[in-house]
């Protein structure tokens, strides 16, 4: 075997094995065997390589080719195609999780390439269950060098030269505690290595344990030798079974080697191991526990001092550290302790390892320098969140730890800035949070972690930590009160500082770190009753409900479609939307994402459904809810759009004389001049319309308020409240040369006048600038308006992209190009034409919304020439004219309105506002709520002794019987139907209307998720 | 005494005979009781008040003390388990990936809550915190073996491996 042509790795983790690491081997040797490659071909088995997410993983050197999830039957091809033939496998290869890339060298994938593995040396490059290979790889050098070179100072000190802190969480320097230890006079001493890795999401020292145990015994002996033990102990998890099968192989090969024993390296030096298991205790990872519990008794901590290196295990100094911080000595003590030190930052040098798991693409172990940004592990080396999902916060620390949100990505990894953040280092465990995490329940889960493993030793940690588990616990159930919130975070220090050990000190600081960054989300709970991640079931109708902003029944309308009663379905909807033609058109669906189906064959098609269903009725006066009769109330709206209609109609269903002021010739604001003809025709707007004004609503069109009419006049002409939705109409213009140039359209005067019907006159050649909604939609018009090369520039990539992918696949389907990490940088006029100066981007730090910051790459600059160019980056507000003209009203700095987006409420009590002039550009569905949340607010200042429950808030179960004993069967959904890129004219649909029987069947793949028994 | 026991005449027993036999390698002390217990839950399956008092006798400890041990952690029982032990990982990995889920699909599926062992004897349904295998989260560990990335539509198909 000396002589091998070719090594297969073959990565025998935890993780890879439950994946199947062990078939997969014995088809290596089976398929190696028939190939008759048996003397040519090495095949060895190691410990975790860290891609636990892609197991098993299969490494052919010495090429370093990488094959991903590799099975039984795949080996075959392995063996065949490559061994003997030099053809890889490239349907094994590893797939970079943004761009799509085939990856085939192991030193080419970003998960590694960002590594430097110290500590994680030898897992996954050697056969942990063979000694010879870890002395191979320079194994028991260190031992040697120590023992035959070094006295025990000289190891003390080589230690603390290298600036190794403890690696199990509270950081405490390694060599000033070997150095307390060796000092004390003893006729025994012990080293302890800690290994009953509690922290939920942390895995490395069991990877360390099964891919490179002997790097752990090794360390061991020699801090036997700098502190003067002769005898340790390795405390190991009962849960890791195999961790304990390794270790135990390894030290029984360390002593038939004479490595462990008597008189090591002839040296004098005695020393032996033993592993002891531990039996399920979380609170045994504290030290003084864990030494109780290895003396044979109840893992009960008690106060320090005395330290274990003055009293330790059986009253006798002793040195106890972490497996991983013992796995990091024997590099220190061969390359020596300055070099260590050169990795890392001041105070915290050398590497860590981390667990990355949770919401991320490559899961696993990695190890990075010390000071590294978090945003580089979570993107760089994880690859980033699974279907590009926003990132919301990364949980590290474990229960003694917190969450970090987005703001910070940019924070190094250090022992001293995490706790700043109100997190902690911890172990290393780091788990990746997407926005289906609820950060309540995420705090009510760690606190019943820790009333579960708190011993009952300490009052403050058995007691208080049970009192706030039960305030969170409420809070969750939708029947905490904000006074439970003060409550929490008077308990939380009281706790933290009178509890006996670690377990309860640090016991509060998930509960605290997310009050610190989502203390919005608590008060939502408590408040508005409502969980935006649809994880509290007691706070949800149904997860699509939920995740509806306007809270439409989608469960009662699909049960209704599915029996046919498609008029007593729109019915419900009205409840909550007037505008379902609308919406089953443009509805970003939000309630999909939250689908149960997903976890089965996938979604529901809600819009598609919600768009039949709504071409059913022609008229929709039968369908509104039940109007109040007249109450005299004057209120005045200002803006047309979804948001100012949707108040008016419930204002309206109160018995409000409402008015809507229009500044446009038409009503509809953005539905109207925004959104083109071909997603949404505008005679399905003027029917939703038509159907709101004949219910009752009045509308002045042409009403510019602020110029001709104030608020302040409308005041005076018996208005008692108004309800501001005047939307973000304004175009952000970039501030460089030539953006006033002749053929150069901002994106919303571009669609405002296309929609319009004026001659917009567009050349062979357009570039749109932006990446939102309004770039795609002025990209798709141009081509329409006979543009014939069309290419839409966006700084930043694809992932980061703010608009429906689907939007900009059909652009694509359409023939538009679309660029990426590109801008301008100004535009001249040439010949009739327009000469546009590009520069080249890339992403560079993380900013405050978790995105990487788009930077022009220096020096690059590429001039090209277009017919048009359509700037659409973005729209801001423009209401100056509406505050001047009101009293009482306050301005922002940004032409809006000063208000609360959550009440509405603004400076004066008799104005409210809401939609896009609040929140920024939005959706549809987003300014629906917001029409809701104004008319609430207006009714309860007129009326503020009127409780009553809004249509919107009525949820019942309809009369369709849910058999809850039925099979759930995998159905297809159903396609939504599409024109062909040929068909597609100015003014057609691109999108088409499902048949009546497939809006039933779609309907009944529903799961009721609404009915509970 | 509702606790459940093995069988009263332990000198009889062969189980007992080989729990002796590991207490007899043992060095002396009371550093040997977890171990000790370790091998005899093994051997028994659980760790009835008999089996404690026999641990008790045979390293020179207060029965007392031997249960104060027991009870402590969570990795011994003092009620029998069924023929295979289903563990859901609740650690926190597992946890924001649907360990909830997974739950109540196999409480559904059993008809018994976490904790507990079916009428049949057949399984033992119970919750562990993170036995390291985070990358597969979610994670149900069924006796020794481990089954990752878990879904409520799976589970059936996983139960059905086991006799």
């Amino acid at each position: 075997m000396k002589n091998a042509r070719v090594q297969v790795l073959l990565c025998a983790g935890g993780s890879c094995i439950s994946s199947g690491t062990e078939s997969v081997r014995t088809a290596f040797e089976r398929e190696l065997d028939v190939a008759g490659l048996g003397s040519e071909v090495e095949l060895i088995t190691t410990g975790c390589m860290g891609m636990c997410e892609i197991g098993p993983i299969a490494v052919i050197y010495p090429e370093g080719i990488f094959y991903q999830k590799v099975k039984a039957e795949d080996v075959k091809d392995i063996v065949n195609e490559h061994l003997l033939k030099g053809r890889v496998v490239d349907r094994l290869f590893y797939r970079h999780p943004t761009s799509g890339e085939l990856v085939q060298l192991i030193e080419n994938i970003d998960f590694f390439k960002l590594q430097k593995k110290i500590a994680l040396r030898n897992c996954g490059n050697i056969n942990p269950t063979k000694i010879t290979e870890y002395i191979a790889a320079d194994g028991y050098a260190a031992l040697g060098k120590a023992l035959c070179e070094m006295t025990p100072e000289r190891v003390v000190d080589e230690v603390k030269t290298s600036g190794l802190r403890g690696r199990g969480g509270a950081g405490f320097p390694t060599g000033l505690k070997w150095g307390f230890t060796a000092v004390e006079k003893s006729d025994q001493k012990y080293v302890v290595c800690n290994a009953d890795e509690g922290d939920p999401g942390a895995f490395m020292d069991r990877s360390i344990l099964e891919g490179d145990p002997h790097s752990v015994i090794e360390a061991m002996a020699i801090c036997g030798y700098a502190i003067g033990a002769d005898q340790g102990y390795v405390y190991v998890r009962a849960e890791y079974p195999l961790a304990i099968e390794r270790l135990q192989n390894a030290i029984n090969q360390a002593r038939d080697m004479g490595l462990l024993g008597e008189n090591i390296f002839s040296s004098g030096f005695n020393f032996d191991l033993e592993i002891r298991m531990g039996a399920g205790a979380f609170v045994c990872g504290e030290e003084t526990a864990l030494m109780h519990s290895i003396e044979g008794k109840r893992g009960e901590p008690r106060p320090k001092p005395p330290f274990p290196a003055q009293k330790g295990l059986f009253g006798k100094p002793t040195v106890l550290n972490n497996v991983e911080t013992f796995a990091n000595i024997p590099y220190i003590i061969s390359a020596g302790g300055a070099e260590f030190a050169k990795l890392g930052t001041e105070k915290s040098k050398g590497t860590k390892v981390f667990a990355l798991a949770g919401d991320i693409n490559n899961s696993g172990l990695v190890e990075v320098p010390m000071g590294i940004a978090l945003g580089s592990v979570v993107y760089d080396i994880g690859g980033g969140i699974p279907n590009d999902r926003p990132f919301k916060a990364v949980q590290i620390g474990g229960p003694s730890g917190g969450c970090i949100p987005k703001e910070y990505l940019n924070t190094p990894i250090t022992y001293e800035s995490l706790p700043e953040l109100g997190a902690i280092m911890g172990s290393g465990g780091l788990i990746v949070m997407n926005e289906d995490t609820c950060m309540v329940d995420l705090a009510r889960y760690f606190l019943e972690f820790i009333t579960e493993e708190s011993c009952g030793k300490c009052t403050p940690c058995r007691v208080g930590t049970r009192i706030m588990l039960h305030l969170v616990t409420k809070i969750c159930n939708g029947q905490g009160t904000m006074a439970d919130l003060d409550r929490l975070e008077e308990l939380a220090p009281m706790i933290c500082q009178s509890s006996l050990c670690g377990l309860g000190q640090t016991a509060p600081n998930p509960v605290l770190s997310t009050l610190r960054y989502f203390r919005e989300e608590y008060i939502e709970h408590i408040r508005d009753k409502h969980c935006r991640a649809g994880v509290c079931g007691a706070l949800m109708w149904a997860p699509c409900t939920n995740a509806c902003p306007a809270s439409v029944n989608v469960p009662a309308y699909m049960a209704l479609v599915g029996q046919g009663r498609f008029k007593e379905a729109l019915k419900v909807h009205m409840l909550a939307n007037p505008f379902p033609s609308v919406c089953g058109r443009v509805c970003p669906q939000w309630c999909i994402k939250k689908c149960r189906r997903n976890d089965l064959e996938g979604p529901l098609a809600v819009r598609l459904v919600k768009r039949f269903m709504a071409d059913q009725a022609n008229s929709y006066m039968d369908l509104y809810p039940p109007k109040a009769a007249p109450n005299g109330h004057k209120v005045g709206v200002i803006g047309s759009g979804p948001a100012g209609l949707t108040a008016a109609y419930y204002l309206v269903l109160l018995g409000y004389d409402v008015t809507v002021f229009e500044k446009q010739d038409e009503p509809g604001g953005m539905l109207r001049y925004a959104i083109p003809d071909y997603r949404l025709p505008r005679g399905y707007v003027d029917k939703e319309i038509d159907g709101l004004v004949e219910l009752g609503v009045t509308i002045k069109t042409g009403v510019d308020i602020g110029k001709t009419v104030t608020i302040d006049s409308l005041r005076a002409d018996g208005f008692e409240a108004f309800f501001i939705a005047s939307g973000s109409g304004a175009e952000i213009k970039p501030r460089i040369d030539g953006v006033d140039l002749p053929g150069v359209y901002t994106g919303i005067d571009f669609l405002e006048a296309a929609a319009k019907g004026e001659d917009v006159p567009v050349g062979k050649s357009v570039l749109v600038i932006g990446g939102g909604d309004s770039a795609i939609d002025a990209s798709r018009i141009a081509r329409r308006l006979g543009a014939e090369d069309v290419t839409i520039m966006y700084r930043r990539t694809r992932s980061e992209m703010p608009t429906n992918p689907i939007e900009i696949a059909e652009a694509e389907v359409e023939g538009n190009k679309v660029e990426f990490l590109a801008n301008i940088d100004a535009i001249r006029e040439k010949d009739g034409k327009l000469e546009v100066d590009v520069i080249k981007m890339r992403l560079g730090a993380f900013d405050t919304s978790g995105r990487r910051r788009p930077e022009p790459i220096p020096n690059y600059q590429d001039t090209r020439v277009y017919d048009n160019v359509i700037i659409a980056i973005g729209q801001r507000t423009d209401a100056d004219d509406i505050v001047a003209g009101a009293t009482g009203l306050k301005g922002t700095s940004w032409h809006g309105v000063e208000a609360d987006g959550r009440t509405g409420a603004t400076s004066a009590p008799d104005i409210f506002a809401g939609g896009d002039l609040v929140s920024g550009a939005a959706t549809v569905v987003d300014a629906i709520q917001a029409g809701q949340i104004g008319a609430r607010a207006v009714d309860q200042f007129i009326a503020p002794d009127a409780s009553r429950s809004y249509p919107w808030q009525r949820l019942d179960l309809p009369d369709v019987p849910v058999d809850q004993d039925a099979d759930i069967v995998d159905q297809d959904p159903v396609m939504t139907p599409l024109l062909s890129a040929d068909e597609r004219a100015y003014s057609v649909e691109v999108e088409r209307t499902i048949s009546a029987d497939e809006a039933m069947r779609e309907a009944c793949r529903c799961l009721r998720c609404d009915y509970k028994v | 005494m509702c606790q459940p026991t093995v069988d009263k005449k332990h000198c009889d027993n062969p189980l007992f005979k080989e729990l002796d036999a590991f207490i007899a390698k043992q060095k002396p002390g009371r550093d040997a009781l977890i171990p000790v217990l370790h091998k005899a839950q093994d051997i028994f399956g659980f760790l009835p008040v008999d089996v404690q008092e026999h641990v008790a006798d045979a390293l020179g400890l207060p029965v007392s003390e031997v249960y104060g041990v027991v009870t402590f952690y969570h990795y011994f029982s003092m009620q029998p388990r069924g023929r295979h032990t289903i563990n859901v990982c609740l650690g926190t990995a597992c946890y924001v990936r649907g360990a909830k889920k997974v739950c109540e699909a196999l409480e559904d599926l059993l008809g018994v809550k976490m904790g507990e062992t079916t009428e049949d004897r057949k399984y033992s349904l119970t919750t562990q915190r993170c036995f390291g295998a985070c990358g597969l989260a979610p994670v149900v560990m069924i006796d020794d073996d481990v089954h990752g990335r878990v879904s409520a539509k799976k589970l059936k198909a996983i139960l059905d491996q086991y006799e």
